[in-house]
């Protein structure tokens, strides 16, 4: 933001930091200069055409004139003072809600007695902070307050944009589960694979976990979807909603299974552990045929017979 | 040790009202949104560390499939647990036996073929859901064992050669393949199976060129890579479906009991409902 307010002279004396800001600041006057001409010469000629048609030309072109440079120089005006404008723009939420809340305590304290002012002021700040879903929702939106100026100093400090330095337009923002997201349409001299190289940055301005970009528009490359990722919900335990289809008094139905009995090594005979990995038996370790605790292995008639024959 | 279960004559589901052409939930994404996916005419590969959560997603969609009107699973599980639970729910349960997965696979190929013949009489292209036959998913949990270590070289290569044809024909017949396994490099699954995965999954891997053979090459580097998804998440992953971007989700977790409690369910629907006169057995009728 303090990018917008015009500093010439630090710029013209300083080094590299500044230099952009001379040239936007350099590029306002040309601008406003431009326009002043553009403008002046524009109306004023639609001007002396028309008054052409009731007065003679000269009379004509001399009320041109009289109209045209006044033009002008309301549209020089304009550009000059745009940096102001822009940055009122910026912050009008912001200056909406202060003249409001301004206003509505001014208002209640004039035409109300000091205990009345003060419950309701009670009530007013007092009902919000009690209620968790409205406590959540009221920090929720100061939050996407908040990013979308951040995401306006990621633009401006460290995103050099263009020539003129215009910066994106910072459009909607709403919260989302774990953060906010902000809709933004990029200005020319910028694309998504730019921001992408730069998202971690853009988290750490934004005071976030991390930043996520996506195409908001399948046909408009400039407009994208900026995730701001504060919490993390992908650390849940997320249920099934096929638990809430089904009766879990159903009776227990199960094939009966042959249950193996030869649950430890000792128990299976050397021979028959025969994974053969790429096709080759793989028995490489000739048990003993006592193992270590005395116990003979039992030939086991549960191991699948069918198997081993194909495994070899 | 093998465990089949022949393939129930009775096997029409009418009491449960889902059906595969819904999406299914498979979970959350990272913004606390409930994830779908349409299998149906997707192929899926799911991979991922041991311990990943792969399982869980896998049981989802089983959990989905068993629940659903006119469908029929085919599983391959050489561990036998993860899918054990729908053994009976099953057309055709294959354990640790490759033969009878090779044989498994040889219906499956004819019955596709059989539907393309009947598609293309029918001047059509694609199966559609009031075509009246059934969905057969087909999910195979550790695809690398029938691949790599059951059987011999060429019973692999053969599992792997008909696969690869059920994978490539079932898509527009209603015939989706499920596949999960651990690391789906070359030396595994050939490229050219694995490449005909649209779907992917990657649950928590250990390095970038893991993320990167499950997701596709390119992704990691773009900051897509299941390997910064944490040990302890279990059920994170990356999820490259529609959008055309991975995206991150939290596979929804079946506990053992839900997971009993859905086949018994399911089974206790199937089951006692009458065949339907004409219907002899379930592979010819649909085929």
């Amino acid at each position: 933001m303090s990018k917008s307010s015009p500093r010439r002279f630090a710029g013209k004396s300083t080094g590299t930091v500044t230099v952009i800001e001379a040239r936007v600041h350099r590029s306002s006057a040309r601008n406003a200069r431009v326009a002043f001409i553009l403008t002046a010469v524009v109306v004023g000629v639609l001007a002396a055409v028309v008054a052409a048609s009731y007065w003679h030309p000269i009379v004509a072109l001399i009320v041109g004139a009289l109209v045209g440079v006044p033009c002008g120089a309301a549209a020089w005006l304009l550009v000059r003072i745009w940096p102001v404008l822009r940055l009122l723009w910026w912050w009008i939420t912001e200056v909406l809600l202060a003249v409001l809340l301004l206003t509505g305590w001014v208002q209640l304290a004039g035409h109300t007695p000091m205990v009345v002012t003060l419950l309701v002021v009670a009530l007013v700040v007092g009902v919000p902070a009690a209620v968790p879903v409205i406590r959540r929702q009221v920090i929720a939106w100061a939050w996407c307050l908040v990013v979308r100026h951040r995401l306006r100093v990621c633009f401006a400090q460290f995103i050099i944009a263009n020539q003129s330095g215009s910066l994106p337009l910072i459009l909607w923002a709403r919260p989302t589960p774990v953060g906010e997201r902000v809709w933004v349409y990029l200005r020319p001299g910028l694309s998504a694979k730019d921001l992408e190289g730069r998202l971690d940055k853009i988290a750490v301005t934004c005071h976030a976990s991390t930043v996520l970009i996506e195409r908001a528009a399948e046909n408009n490359a400039a407009y994208l979807r900026f995730d701001i990722k504060r919490r993390e919900v992908l650390t849940a335990h997320v249920g099934s909603p096929l638990v809430d289809q089904i009766d879990p008094t159903a009776p227990v139905s199960a094939s009966p299974l042959t249950v193996p009995t030869a649950l430890d090594l000792p128990d299976v005979d050397a021979p028959t552990i025969t994974l053969p990995a790429q096709g080759k038996p793989a028995g490489k370790k000739p048990a003993p045929t006592t193992s270590a605790n005395g116990s003979k292995p039992a030939a086991s008639s549960s191991a699948p017979e069918d198997d081993v024959s194909d495994w070899i | 040790m093998s465990t089949t279960v022949p393939a129930p004559v009775a096997g029409v589901p009418v009491g449960p009202g889902l059906s595969m052409f819904d999406p299914i939930f498979i979970g959350i994404d990272e913004f606390g949104q409930p994830v779908y996916l349409d299998v149906i005419y997707r192929n899926i590969l799911i991979a991922g560390e041991p311990g990943g959560g792969k399982s869980g997603l896998v049981n989802n969609i089983c959990g989905h499939g068993v629940l659903c009107d006119n469908t029929r699973l085919v599983l391959f599980d050489a561990k036998l647990v993860e899918l054990g639970p729908w053994r009976d729910l099953a057309d055709a349960f294959i354990g640790p036996d490759i033969d009878q997965g090779i044989d498994v696979l040889r219906r499956l190929l004819v019955v596709a073929t059989n539907r393309y013949t009947w598609l293309l009489a029918n001047r059509r292209r694609k199966l559609a859901p009031g075509d009246g036959m059934s969905v057969i998913v087909t999910i195979i949990d550790e695809l690398a064992m029938y691949s790599t270590v059951l059987g011999t070289k060429p019973q692999q290569e053969e599992f792997s050669a008909l696969l690869r044809g059920l994978v490539s024909l079932g898509r527009a017949c209603g015939m989706p393949v499920v596949a999960a396994t651990q690391r789906p490099s070359w030396d595994i699954i050939p490229a050219s199976l694995r490449d005909l995965f649209g779907y992917r999954a990657a649950f928590r891997c250990t390095s970038l060129n893991s993320s990167n053979i499950i997701l596709g090459q390119g992704w990691a580097e773009q900051g897509y890579t299941a390997s910064d998804i944490s040990p302890t998440n279990q059920g994170a992953a990356y999820l490259l479906a529609e959008g055309g971007v991975p995206r991150r989700i939290k596979a929804a977790y079946l506990s053992d009991t839900d997971i009993y409690n859905i086949a018994d369910y399911a089974a206790w629907t199937r089951r006692p409902t009458s065949t339907p006169a004409g219907d002899t057995t379930g592979w010819e009728m649909a085929a």
